[in-house]
């Protein structure tokens, strides 16, 4: 060690014996912790919510779209000379989604993303962050300005790009059997929909390291064949999960925590019970508080919003009237002139007689 | 409009890059234009793979991404402006820099990198080039092009990254399975550059790659690197003697032994045994004297 302090640095004055060797910890020292890293993530920072502050953001959307349609209609209907059976019928039939709505809506076509996604085969993660994605897209925009049904494939092939599994878009449009142009017309809208956030935390990962930790923490109390098991359903069942609301809630550990416990309450309860309580715990993390937060992931979970075809359709439906009332009012024209011209065939045979 | 371009200063084979002026604060900053246009499969992976692992990396020795906007169908990535790299000092003859000034360099690309790898991203692509210097003399880790997240244990890699000199061992036999390490490799070829001036391992091909790297730094054997001579391409290999302390000395004449100690870590064959970030950080080269040089200190370098 050399004993020639320096110039430059003489700014230790006060200290008699200055020690290179072992610097002093700067005033604003702290360890960053696993969860301060996860706090600066952007799923966290843009894409955490409480259930207040995603149904608000809901409905701030709904009610932009809403009122978008609202001005479109008395344009419409100022444009056209309707007689009252008419405007009668644009004002019950043509009228714009409820927030509730929107998301069965959403919810249906999600549940599309998914079965497509593994329809081609893609890899677990690539299906997951299409359905997170897709979701997503649709916080921030309403059903009544995007067609779901045109995100459906821009989605899974954005998903595809950022998990880091290329396809070329020809031979995805091949595949999926739709074309360059619908598939890429909305790329843009959706990365910034996304708020430009991209890397998303799975729970397959953390399910990976508790699957690895418990079998540690509980060495030769567990049967390897039934923690295979496990594992693989448990991969299947955090699919599923990705359909609800939960990772706007939870983080991924508290999901796959959930979700282990769906699987095998008993061996679960046990893990968290010795890793948790005790010696062992060295996390400063409190059970109880642990297992309520857990607990309430897995209600929903276990109540995911499975919407039927035909409510969607009908949604759907009213969601397409809505924004094309010309459509309805010809619809009941031609409805009309049909009952007209059933009540005319006496004349009609009259001519042909 | 928040920004102006008002230079263009490069152009890459997907981006050009501008420098411009953030009006509302009127701080220099960079405009990486990303040509959609050009891409017939819509977003280019660089441009995803870039806009993915900056949104989520904030520190101090890693470029900051300031802002993200679209216009005339272009994506736009505002980027902190940074006038020079280590490539450009390193090969400015006109420059002459300290023990001290690598030791500061050494420290801050270490920084950034333990914190990239916390995040579990891979670089893939460290090099002098893609070291930048601010404007007050601090590193900044660029360029996330070719970077990854670690992928699980069954996912496969492509061993096609990392700019030929730079290039890990593992890289160079082919393998598609690896970890931090190939960056913390990288590394230790930036340190070795930096302290002889030139390229340490400068391969013609990928071939003469090996040859070079296993000539200056031995070829690795399945005593300290176990079943390595499984490597299809192994048994192609000559085998060279590790060097010794002594011919390392001799190579780098001026380096203090924590210096070649660090070095060594970093450039361990076995990428198992070779030094994490956390263990290149607590070295004893970073607490002996010299100390690192203040950031502020170097700004010189960066007048043209």
């Amino acid at each position: 060690m050399s004993e020639s302090t320096p110039v430059s640095t003489a700014n230790n004055s006060t200290t008699a014996t200055p020690d290179p060797v072992v610097p002093d910890k700067p005033p604003n020292y702290k360890v960053i912790s696993d969860d301060d890293l996860y706090r600066h993530s952007s799923q966290y920072r843009f894409w955490s919510f409480t259930k207040d502050n995603l149904k608000q953001k809901r409905l701030e959307t709904n009610s932009r779209a809403t009122q978008k349609i609202e001005e479109d209609m008395k344009k419409f209907i100022g444009s056209q000379t309707l007689t009252n059976d008419e405007l009668n019928i644009t004002s019950t039939k043509a009228i714009p989604l409820t927030m509730e709505e929107e998301l069965k809506l959403v919810n249906f076509y999600t549940q599309k993303v998914k079965v497509i996604s593994q329809h081609l085969n893609l890899p677990t993660e690539v299906t997951a962050t299409a359905i997170v994605f897709f979701k997503k897209f649709f916080i921030e925009n309403s059903v009544m300005e995007f067609d779901p049904k045109e995100l459906v494939h821009t989605t899974i092939f954005l998903a595809c790009k950022s998990e880091n599994y290329f396809i070329s878009v020809d031979s995805f449009a091949r595949k999926a059997k739709s074309s360059r142009e619908a598939i890429l017309k909305y790329e843009f809208t959706l990365l910034e929909s996304l708020k430009f956030s991209l890397l998303l935390h799975h729970p397959y990962k953390p399910l990976h390291g508790f699957f690895l930790d418990i079998q540690n923490v509980l060495h030769d109390k567990v049967d390897l064949n039934h923690m295979g098991r496990i594992y693989d359903a448990c991969r299947k069942r955090i699919t599923e999960s990705l359909l609800t609301d939960i990772i706007y809630h939870f983080t991924p550990p508290q999901i796959t925590l959930a979700i282990l416990l769906i699987e095998d309450e008993q061996l679960i309860t046990k893990y968290l019970e010795i890793k948790f309580t005790g010696d062992e715990n060295s996390h400063n993390i409190q059970l109880d508080k642990l297992l309520a937060i857990i607990n309430s992931c897995k209600e929903m979970i276990l109540s995911p919003d499975v919407v039927p075809t035909q409510d969607a359709k009908v949604i759907a439906a009213k969601n397409y009237y809505v924004q094309h009332p010309m459509v309805l009012i010809n619809k009941y024209r031609k409805k009309r002139e049909g009952q007209e011209s059933t009540a005319e065939p006496p004349e009609k045979r009259l001519k042909t007689d | 409009m928040e920004y102006s371009k008002e230079k263009k200063v490069g152009e890459g084979t997907y981006a050009v890059v501008y420098v411009g002026t953030q009006r509302s604060t009127n701080r220099q900053i960079a405009i990486k234009e990303i040509k959609t246009s050009e891409f017939k499969d819509g977003l280019d992976m660089s441009a995803i793979r870039e806009v993915k692992y900056l949104q989520e990396l904030n520190h101090p020795n890693v470029i900051s991404l300031i802002d993200i906007f679209m216009a005339y169908d272009n994506l736009n990535l505002v980027l902190e402006f940074l006038p020079s790299d280590l490539e450009v000092i390193i090969k400015d003859r006109n420059i002459l820099f300290t023990p001290g000034d690598i030791k500061a360099w050494m420290l801050m690309t270490l920084r950034g990198i333990h914190h990239i790898h916390r995040n579990f991203v891979l670089h893939r692509d460290l090099k002098p080039n893609n070291l930048l210097l601010s404007p007050d003399g601090m590193i900044k880790i660029a360029d996330f092009g070719l970077a990854r997240i670690m992928p699980g244990p069954r996912e496969t890699l492509t061993s096609n990254v990392v700019t030929r000199w730079y290039r890990a061992p593992e890289l160079l036999f082919g393998a598609q399975h690896y970890t931090y390490a190939i960056d913390i490799w990288s590394i230790g070829i930036i340190f070795a550059e930096l302290m002889l001036r030139i390229p340490y391992l400068p391969g013609q091909d990928d071939v003469s790659q090996m040859e070079v790297t296993f000539r200056a730094l031995g070829t690795p054997t399945d005593k300290d690197w176990p079943e390595v001579s499984s490597f299809p391409s192994y048994n192609k290999l000559q085998i060279y003697p590790p060097p010794s302390k002594d011919e390392f000395r001799k190579r780098f004449i001026a380096a203090p032994e924590s210096a070649l100690d660090l070095m060594n870590g970093m450039l361990t064959m076995n990428p198992h045994k070779r030094w994490d970030s956390s263990q290149c950080l607590q070295s004893v080269y970073f607490t002996e004297l010299p100390p690192p040089s203040n950031p502020e200190d170097m700004k010189n370098f960066l007048k043209k």
